[in-house]
């Protein structure tokens, strides 16, 4: 029981510990930037989209395809599948500069760059 | 020849979490991803004898967030001894614990950073023991940081891990818990000789004590081997690592390598279907 009390106890400290680390939840509370991106004939529309540094986002996507899609990026950290005729919203923390390439992991030829400056 | 061997194809992005072998890579995955993983970690040969000792992991992965990525494993474990130094024959195969994995992703490597950097750790219980195969019970945690970069963009990883696992355990019928640690430090260098194939070399230095700090030094070893990687389609992925003790030292044995307290060979298989 005593050994049990410890693991518990440590587990607890060790999830305390990362979740105080900072990493953007203050961030996740101010304004968000929108973007509206679709999907049709499996092309992103627009295909580069642009966003500010330093601010959180929201990617609105619709699907106007009639099959499913997953908007996925490595970099974006962020994978999502859209039913056909389908919308989903995106949450996506706030990034540096730079070109952040997405793309449809049901038809990775489908992609698209969200440019960040 | 067969994919996923065509040389032809784009390099794009790739997540570096199993491209390093037994060193972990910084990426924690896609927020929204879910995972089956299969992993197999082997342990063989001691001194004198015949010795091996092989654990089965069934993981699920999930990552919550940006952020934040967890896994919980049910492991069972195969050993197989005969005639080995300090340790009792033994055939079983058994159920032999349960762990849990929490990776937090302080940098996050990409545009804003050349660097990704995350730290994790890895609570488990056991009720057996990974070396003897003896029924113990046993608590422990290994911690890690995690560093990685691209050397060349898309082309070339290299990771480096620092890691820290102490253990209390107490082998049934015995009346007192014991305590040790193993620190660690690995290093990795990866290279993607096809967009789905990426082949590597690594590095990896032990340290074991008999407690939870730098007292009582047990042993040290160092290993080396090649990795493998293989990103079979875009949802599943396969990973296997070999490495043998190069050099090593068991506290109070003369002879080359640390054998009491490490195995000679190592060895790592992981596939992971994502859905």
């Amino acid at each position: 029981m005593h050994m049990n009390d410890l693991m518990a106890r440590a587990l607890a400290g060790a999830l305390i510990g990362l979740a105080a680390v900072p990493g953007g939840k203050e961030a996740w509370a101010q304004q968000r930037t929108t973007i509206q991106l679709t999907l049709k004939n499996h092309r992103f529309e627009p295909a580069e989209p642009h966003a500010p540094a330093g601010q959180p986002l929201i990617i609105l996507l619709r699907n106007l395809d009639q099959t499913p899609a997953e908007f996925e990026s490595k970099t974006l950290r962020v994978e999502k599948v859209v039913v056909g005729g389908g919308q989903v919203n995106i949450n996506i923390r706030p990034l540096a500069a730079g070109r952040y390439r997405f793309f449809d992991d049901f038809h990775e030829e489908t992609q698209g760059f969200l440019v960040v400056e | 020849m067969a994919f996923p061997f065509a040389l032809e194809g784009t390099y794009n992005e790739i997540e570096t979490k199993y491209i390093f072998g037994f060193t972990d890579g910084s990426d924690i995955g896609a927020e929204g991803e879910k995972a089956i993983e299969l992993e197999t970690n082997g342990a063989f040969r001691k001194r004198h004898g015949r010795y091996s000792a092989i654990e089965q992991e069934v993981e699920f992965e999930a990552v919550p967030t940006q952020f934040f990525a967890y896994e919980l494993s049910a492991h069972g474990m195969a050993h197989a001894i005969s005639g080995v130094d300090g340790l009792d024959d033994l055939h079983r195969v058994t159920p032999s614990g349960l762990s849990a994995r929490f990776r937090y992703l302080l940098i996050g490597r990409g545009p804003g950073s050349p660097i990704g950097l995350t730290v994790t750790a890895e609570p488990e219980w056991s009720r057996v023991d990974g070396t003897s195969g003896i029924f113990t019970r046993s608590f422990g945690s290994n911690f890690k940081i995690l560093a990685d970069t691209e050397l060349i963009p898309n082309r070339l990883f290299a990771a480096a891990n620092l890691s820290y696992a102490p253990e209390i355990d107490k082998a049934v019928g015995e009346p007192v818990w014991t305590r040790s640690s193993t620190f660690g430090t690995t290093g990795a260098l990866a290279w993607r000789f096809t967009p789905k194939v990426t082949v590597g070399a690594e590095v990896e230095y032990f340290r074991a004590y008999e407690s939870f700090g730098f007292k009582n030094f047990q042993g040290h070893a160092m290993y080396v081997g090649p990795t493998l990687y293989i990103q079979i389609t875009n949802k599943m992925m396969f990973a296997a690592a070999y490495s043998t003790q190069v050099a090593g030292h068991a506290a109070g044995d003369d002879q080359p390598l640390d054998l009491a307290n490490f195995s000679r060979h190592r060895a790592r298989l992981r596939f992971e279907y994502e859905f």
